[in-house]
């Protein structure tokens, strides 16, 4: 009956009623708006750089991540990856050799991050490289190279072109070899681009004298995502080599996500301040709609309606706002991200943030996590703005609030 | 007849080649004496004379290169030519598969690398004047610059050392403001009886000191002595690279196509 009772008495000033439920509902459609447009933009971020440059999880050599240095190797990398298949059945593993030198090309020649990868396990899934001219790597042994395309232009050369690499191999005599362009790669963005000299795997191990050695075994987890430490501790625990390093994503990058953090921290604060405010609204309008009863609240008090049931009275009309108010914005929310399915950066394309290249699209992904936030607060705001009119309410003396007009 | 114009050529040959009279054993007359008496020498002149018998107008050499680092250690024989401060070349004879063979050509400013697995010559970028040469402890500056240090350098003399071999002038060079050197300060001991260096310590911009160079193995070539073993300690812990000359001449004829890039491309 009390239920009842409410609902009826919404719709008495139902116009009040409509523009307090439309500012809630406005308020969950920018919370949950904002929300899956920020998620699935670091979703799409996070895919991106976990199947290429990073991997969901990367082994080292014992602090190779803080000093990379040429002989910092995996001596061994076929027992690791048996061990790594082991722990995390299904991963894909890319093998690679990190080292530094001089490119050459006719009299052009600057510094370079000679890149070792194995052409047959960077694919789909898992690739270090988009070719963007040209063709991959064919073969171990055919000295060919793929540029940085940002390297290409500042070498001034193209495909076909012969390249030769200078360094230091493993035991100190000086590597030097050439090499001749098969294909640009695009690094997704990053110094890479610029620096990046990408050979196939043998023939980096050869230029740089490393027998079976790699610097990186970069993991490519089925069923990975953000959180990673769970399987970090698996795998850790299967290998046999304790002193190896297993590092997540985000270990390896960690501007990057202290940057996500930061901005969900930010945009948490935006949400309660927009809340805030459509909490002064419902204040405002539930101190009205009992003023206006104060007469009619004074009668039924009289009638021996105990204050407890008038206070209850009132917070159920809050209550059933919030809760159409919640209603309308997920509709609204659901039906504009829907509607909008991909969202295109083209205006961000090219730009590098933290050296990781933006996502040109993004495909938003209803985030129900906002949405139980946007729920959470919007009843909580309801609540907090009808407490004290309806405690007013019900403190009411009846002989003085039925005399009033 | 023959004979006699055999010897005419060769002596002209000598002459156009400027090859120097053969036993000279007495120092030019231009040169500063050893001030070997003075506690107080005249630092410039002082430090003339010794530069002025570390560098002859052209050089050969034969000289192994020893480089030791934490995590590998290699010894390298190399053969050298040098004609004045601007013109230099450096050959691997004996040295790892992938570098046997390896040729630096310094040109003045700037030097040019023979690889000879690439078979390709490569020109540093300047960028890479401050790296070791072949990884050792010398960079690819120490081959360039040959900076000087009468004119880059303001000279002081700081007191007299006893070293076990007897006493050095300890001389303290400040860099020239705008002079073209990457050192700030130099401290070096130089022997008082044979007016060399035996020790060389090198300062940044901030008094950091960055490497010491130790000079011995004294030896004589004509009128000259020269230090036999360099051995470059920098201040990175573990490393170290010693050269040690097996043969080494001053003043002798060196044809000009040595040192000319043409004939590094060919890799001879």
């Amino acid at each position: 009956m009390w239920l009842a009772l409410a609902w009826r008495n919404l719709w008495r000033n139902a116009r009040r009623t409509r523009i307090t439920v439309a500012a809630l509902a406005l308020g969950v459609v920018a919370i949950v708006f904002l929300e899956t447009y920020r998620e699935s933009t670091f979703r799409q971020v996070i895919e991106n750089i976990t199947s290429g440059a990073l991997g969901h999880l990367q082994i080292h050599a014992a602090g190779w991540q803080k000093s990379p240095e040429l002989e910092r190797l995996i001596a061994e990398p076929a027992q690791v990856e048996a061990q790594v298949l082991r722990a995390l059945p299904g991963t894909k593993i890319a093998p690679r050799v990190l080292g530094y030198g001089l490119v050459g090309a006719g009299e052009q020649s600057t510094g370079a991050a000679v890149l070792g990868i194995d052409p047959a396990r960077e694919q789909g899934e898992l690739h270090f490289v988009e070719i963007t001219k040209g063709k991959h790597l064919s073969g171990a042994g055919r000295r060919e190279a793929l540029l940085g395309v940002d390297l290409a232009e500042q070498l001034g050369i193209g495909l076909g072109g012969e390249v030769v690499l200078v360094g230091q191999a493993f035991d100190g005599s000086v590597a030097n070899d050439r090499f001749t362009v098969v294909g640009l790669a695009d690094a997704g963005g990053g110094e890479l681009n610029g620096s990046g000299v990408f050979l196939h795997l043998v023939d980096a191990q050869a230029f740089f004298g490393l027998g079976n050695g790699v610097h990186q075994l970069v993991l490519r987890v089925p069923g990975g995502h953000e959180d990673m430490q769970v399987p970090q501790t698996v795998l850790h625990g299967q290998l046999a080599d304790k002193s190896l390093e297993v590092l997540t994503w985000d270990q390896l990058v960690p501007e990057l996500k202290s940057t996500m953090n930061e901005k969900r921290k930010s945009q948490a604060v935006l949400s309660y301040v927009l809340f805030l405010l459509v909490a002064l609204g419902v204040l405002n309008a539930m101190t009205m709609a009992t003023l206006e009863r104060t007469r009619e609240l004074g009668v039924l008090a009289s009638l021996g309606t105990r204050p407890r049931q008038i206070l209850g009275l009132i917070l159920t009309e809050a209550l059933l706002q919030g809760v159409l108010g919640l209603a309308l914005g997920t509709g609204v929310a659901l039906a504009t991200v829907l509607a909008v399915g991909d969202i295109s950066l083209a205006a961000f394309a090219k730009q590098d943030i933290l050296g990781i290249r933006f996502p040109t699209t993004v495909h938003l992904v209803m985030q129900w996590h906002g949405l139980a936030q946007a729920a959470q607060i919007a009843l909580v705001t309801m609540l907090v703005g009808s407490v004290l009119p309806a405690w007013r309410a019900a403190r009411m003396k009846p002989a003085e609030a039925t005399r009033s007009y | 007849m023959p004979k006699f114009v055999a010897i005419l050529r060769l002596l002209l040959v000598a002459l156009v080649l400027n090859v120097p009279t053969l036993g000279l054993a007495t120092e030019p007359a231009d040169l500063p004496p050893c001030p070997s008496q003075a506690e107080q020498p005249d630092v410039a002149g002082l430090i003339k004379r010794t530069q002025r018998l570390l560098e002859g107008a052209s050089s050969t050499a034969v000289m192994t290169m020893t480089i030791r680092t934490p995590s590998w250690s290699r010894t390298l024989k190399l053969q050298t030519w040098a004609k004045g401060r601007e013109l230099a070349l450096v050959r691997v004879l004996e040295g790892g598969p992938r570098d046997t063979g390896m040729m630096t050509l310094k040109r003045d400013k700037q030097l040019w690398n023979w690889l000879p697995q690439a078979a390709r010559v490569m020109k540093l970028p300047s960028a890479m004047l401050g790296d070791g040469w072949m990884g050792s402890d010398l960079t690819n500056d120490d081959l360039v610059r040959g900076s000087s240090l009468v004119d880059d350098f303001d000279a002081k003399l700081s007191g007299i050392v006893k070293l076990s071999g007897g006493d050095a002038w300890q001389v303290v060079l400040t860099a020239r403001p705008n002079a073209p050197v990457v050192w700030g300060k130099l401290e070096l001991q130089i022997d008082r009886a044979l007016c060399l260096p035996v020790q060389e310590r090198f300062f940044d911009e901030d008094g950091k000191p960055l490497r010491t160079l130790q000079f011995s193995d004294f030896r004589t070539a004509g009128w000259r002595h020269f230090p036999a073993k360099t051995t470059v300690i920098p201040e990175e812990k573990g490393r170290e690279t010693v050269l040690q000359y097996l043969e080494l001449q001053f003043d002798v004829a060196i044809p000009d196509d040595t040192f000319s890039l043409q004939r590094l491309r060919q890799g001879r």
